[in-house]
């Protein structure tokens, strides 16, 4: 088992550790493909060869279906738990192709699928064994898309990078790639803390100016 | 050669529009590029795409007019959470953080983004551009124009008067007193998404009875002379920004609805909550009628503009058109924020001595649809592509067999309303179609009617009034003359709301097709797009749209896609 496999094996028990969480889960489960559903479809749009923009509408669209399969799931046990169901999925979108280029966007799509696939057969078997065949087929289900997006998106990389070799640079590329990228997301989360930090202060700090305003500028309402 | 860009962002709904030689060349809507519902972000896209459709570069632009002030706004965010000091803790933050962090920098961004210098980008006031949209795509050459929506720079509601001289404001109110807000606040109470689910209240309005119109006295008070003031204490704008709403208005209606249950209007609890929803429409209504007569008084003008937001309140329309002693009523197919696009390109062109833009005839300012690699995509995807010579004759030929049928051709609506050229297609008098649109594609809640088109010319025989400045945009409702011939798209109040179609476009000779065959000519006409997802604009949009839908057909320009037997 990949070091990652045996991670989301050790992981499980608190993951899943209550309707909540695995609801919780679930939806996150659902935002991260319909948001990949919609990058491959600005993928389609974008691909100079027609077959591989239907490829890429085809991979858009089963990413659709599991979206809203993790989502109907996350709903159901939401509702089991007596929490609101979730609404349809609205994901956020970084539109990767227009800026990573096709080979390393297939590059990272790859990367993607793979993880996914070596966590949803850890996550498969995990359900199998605790009792809820529901989650378990839904993640089942999935992983017959995601191996067969693995492979079609390694393949495709091959062919347009030229080679083997071509290819697994602009995988290295691509893990270098979400690397920075991590670093900058925990970067920006830290700093808006400290902007937030910041920012209240300044609010307690420009207090007289609130009475100031309050006495010359008093708010008016009615026709102007 | 004069052109101008127009641009709207960052709250609701971007847009780009392009204005040449005082001509609307093309309108596009962010989120019909970007996939994203509602997109608010800097719509890199839709510039792109207006400016190949104009065939301009650019550096060929004489100017860039962004649809507001920033600073003005961010003046106004830093005053009110200054006045509702310490109350607006949690929210100053965010709200500083958003404009701090974009919002005040967009003249930069533009320029950045088309690499123009920085003075080419140009601002205009929020309410100019709403009322600049609507007067001058309207029939008229004189006319009040009023423009109502959540808020401005400061601005909520603004009354103009428009003629040859240009566009004057006479008299506005200001934050924080908003009938947008208002309204936006009861929306989320009543479990609807703000800034998306506002025609949602409208259409469970008519299923309620005006039971609670003690309760929208408290919160909406009008004046003899159409200036109101909400009751503020109802209202949370800095602790619950996404809602609006605040403790006060819970204790006062009730416990806010959940989003996530299902309607049942067949129970008590739910069809309290559609009198609320009449309710806080009717308290709408009387409040825009009364803001209708004090412009009327004030211009002494025949025609109203409407714009803004709230002006895409169809029933609202109506009502303002019957009371309000204006004898025509026009609203801009793209009356909420996106449409301030347009109407900053056609300042920014007219302050250039541009002439004022010929009548707006149609939406279709989009992007166009092709239907060239159609048929390579279909193949791959396991569908059957087939070339017709005659669309309007294979439309009307579903019809007849009561398919519902899905068409993309030529170019996308400008405005949230699908008018025949991103629609999904039922006949009127099928009521089983509609159940079957809702099951397979629209899943939508059971109050929400769909809407009829019909030829302009047999408007009168279907629909109280027939056709007027309003139907072609589908922006107002009309009675519907035989509510049990047209079953699928009669609302429970026995009103539509009715597009009116020239013969010449395409929709048009749809309805001639059928009305040839001696079928009802009148179709059901709803937007192209699933629950959540922006409207489809492009053959790959449509094509996806088709394999995950359970529409019967598709149609992408002149190629018919079916599923394999």
């Amino acid at each position: 088992m990949s070091l990652r496999g045996a991670l989301a094996r050790l992981t499980s028990l608190v993951v899943w550790r209550s309707l909540k969480h695995t609801a919780a889960k679930l939806h996150g489960f659902a935002l991260a493909e319909q948001g990949s559903a919609i990058d491959l479809s600005m993928a389609a749009q974008l691909a100079a060869d027609p077959e591989r923009a239907a490829s890429y509408l085809q991979h858009a669209m089963d990413e659709s279906r599991h979206a809203m399969m993790f989502q109907r799931r996350a709903g159901e046990l939401a509702v089991k738990r007596g929490m609101p169901s979730y609404g349809a999925p609205r994901a956020d979108v970084d539109h990767l192709y227009g800026m990573l280029g096709e080979i390393d966007f297939l590059a990272f799509v790859h990367r993607g699928e793979r993880r996914a696939r070596t966590q949803f057969e850890v996550y498969a078997r995990y359900f199998e064994t605790h009792d809820d065949a529901k989650t378990a087929s839904v993640f089942a289900r999935v992983l017959e898309d995601e191996r067969r997006h693995e492979q079609y998106t390694y393949e495709v990389l091959v062919r347009l990078s030229g080679s083997e070799a071509a290819a697994r640079r602009a995988l290295r590329r691509s893990a270098r790639w979400e690397l920075r990228r991590t670093w900058l997301r925990h970067g920006r989360a830290l700093s808006s803390r400290v902007f937030t930090l910041g920012m209240w202060l300044l609010y307690l700090v420009i207090a007289p100016f609130a009475l100031i305003m309050r006495a010359r500028a008093p708010r008016a309402s009615g026709w102007r | 050669m004069t052109a101008v860009l127009g641009v709207s962002a960052h709250y609701h709904d971007a847009a780009a529009a392009l204005v040449v030689d005082g001509r609307i060349v093309a309108a596009q809507h962010e989120e019909r590029l970007s996939r994203i519902k509602n997109d608010a972000s800097l719509p890199r896209r839709a510039i792109g795409a207006v400016l190949r459709l104009g065939g301009i570069d650019a550096a060929a632009l004489d100017a860039v007019v962004f649809y507001e002030n920033p600073y003005a706004k961010l003046e106004r965010v830093l005053v009110g959470a200054l006045r509702a000091f310490p109350g607006a803790l949690g929210q100053f933050p965010r709200a500083l953080g958003s404009q701090l962090g974009g919002k005040v920098w967009v003249v930069d961004a533009l320029a950045d983004l088309l690499d123009i210098p920085r003075a080419k980008v140009e601002l205009v006031r929020h309410h100019q551009s709403h009322a600049a949209s609507a007067f001058y795509c309207s029939p008229f050459g004189r006319a009040a124009v009023m423009v109502v929506d959540a808020v401005g720079e400061d601005a909520c509601t603004s009354i103009w008067h428009a003629g040859e001289q240009g566009l004057r404001e006479l008299t506005r109110i200001d934050y924080p007193h908003s009938l947008g807000l208002f309204y936006a606040a009861l929306t989320a109470y009543l479990g609807f998404e703000v800034n998306d689910g506002e025609y949602k209240v409208m259409g469970l309005a008519a299923y309620g009875a005006p039971t609670r119109r003690d309760a929208m006295a408290k919160l909406l008070r009008v004046a003899p002379d159409g200036s109101y003031e909400l009751g503020l204490d109802y209202f949370d704008r800095f602790t619950r920004t996404e809602l609006g709403y605040g403790k006060r208005l819970v204790d006062l209606l009730g416990a806010a609805r959940s989003p996530y249950e299902r309607w049942d209007l067949t129970g008590a609890r739910d069809r309290a909550y559609a009198d609320i929803a009449r309710s806080a429409q009717d308290a709408l209504e009387e409040a825009l009628v009364a803001i209708a007569r004090e412009a009327r008084k004030r211009t002494d003008e025949d025609a109203l503009c409407l714009a803004g937001g709230v002006a895409l309140n169809a029933v609202a329309n109506r009502r303002i058109a019957r009371e309000a002693g204006f004898t025509r009523v026009f609203v801009q197919p793209a009356a909420g924020d996106a449409g301030g696009a347009l109407g900053a390109a056609i300042l920014g062109a007219m302050a250039r001595g541009a002439a004022r833009p010929a009548l707006l005839m149609g939406a279709d300012l989009g992007v166009t649809v092709a239907g060239a690699p159609v048929a390579t995509y279909a193949r791959a995807l396991g569908l059957v592509a087939s070339h017709l010579e005659d669309v309007p004759s294979a439309v009307a030929d579903a019809l007849e067999a009561r398919e519902v049928i899905a068409w993309a051709h030529g170019r996308c609506e400008w405005g949230p309303r699908a008018l025949g050229f991103r629609s999904i297609l039922a006949r009127a008098d099928d009521a089983e179609v509609r159940e079957r649109l809702n099951r397979a594609v629209k899943k939508r809640e059971p109050f929400r009617p769909f809407a009829p088109a019909v030829l302009e010319t047999d408007a009168a025989t279907w629909f109280a009034g027939g056709a007027n400045a309003m139907t072609p945009f589908m922006t107002t409702v009309a009675d519907v003359l035989r509510p049990e011939a047209l079953p699928a798209v009669t609302h429970v109040d026995g009103t539509a709301r009715v597009q009116t179609v020239q013969p010449e476009s395409g929709l048009g000779q749809v309805l001639s097709a059928v009305k040839q065959r001696g079928a009802t000519p009148v179709v059901l006409n709803t937007s192209l797009n699933g629950p959540g997802e922006p409207m489809v604009a492009t053959a790959t949009d449509a094509l996806s749209f088709f394999v995950r839908h359970g529409v019967d057909k598709m149609i992408i320009d002149d190629v018919m896609l079916t599923r394999p037997e």
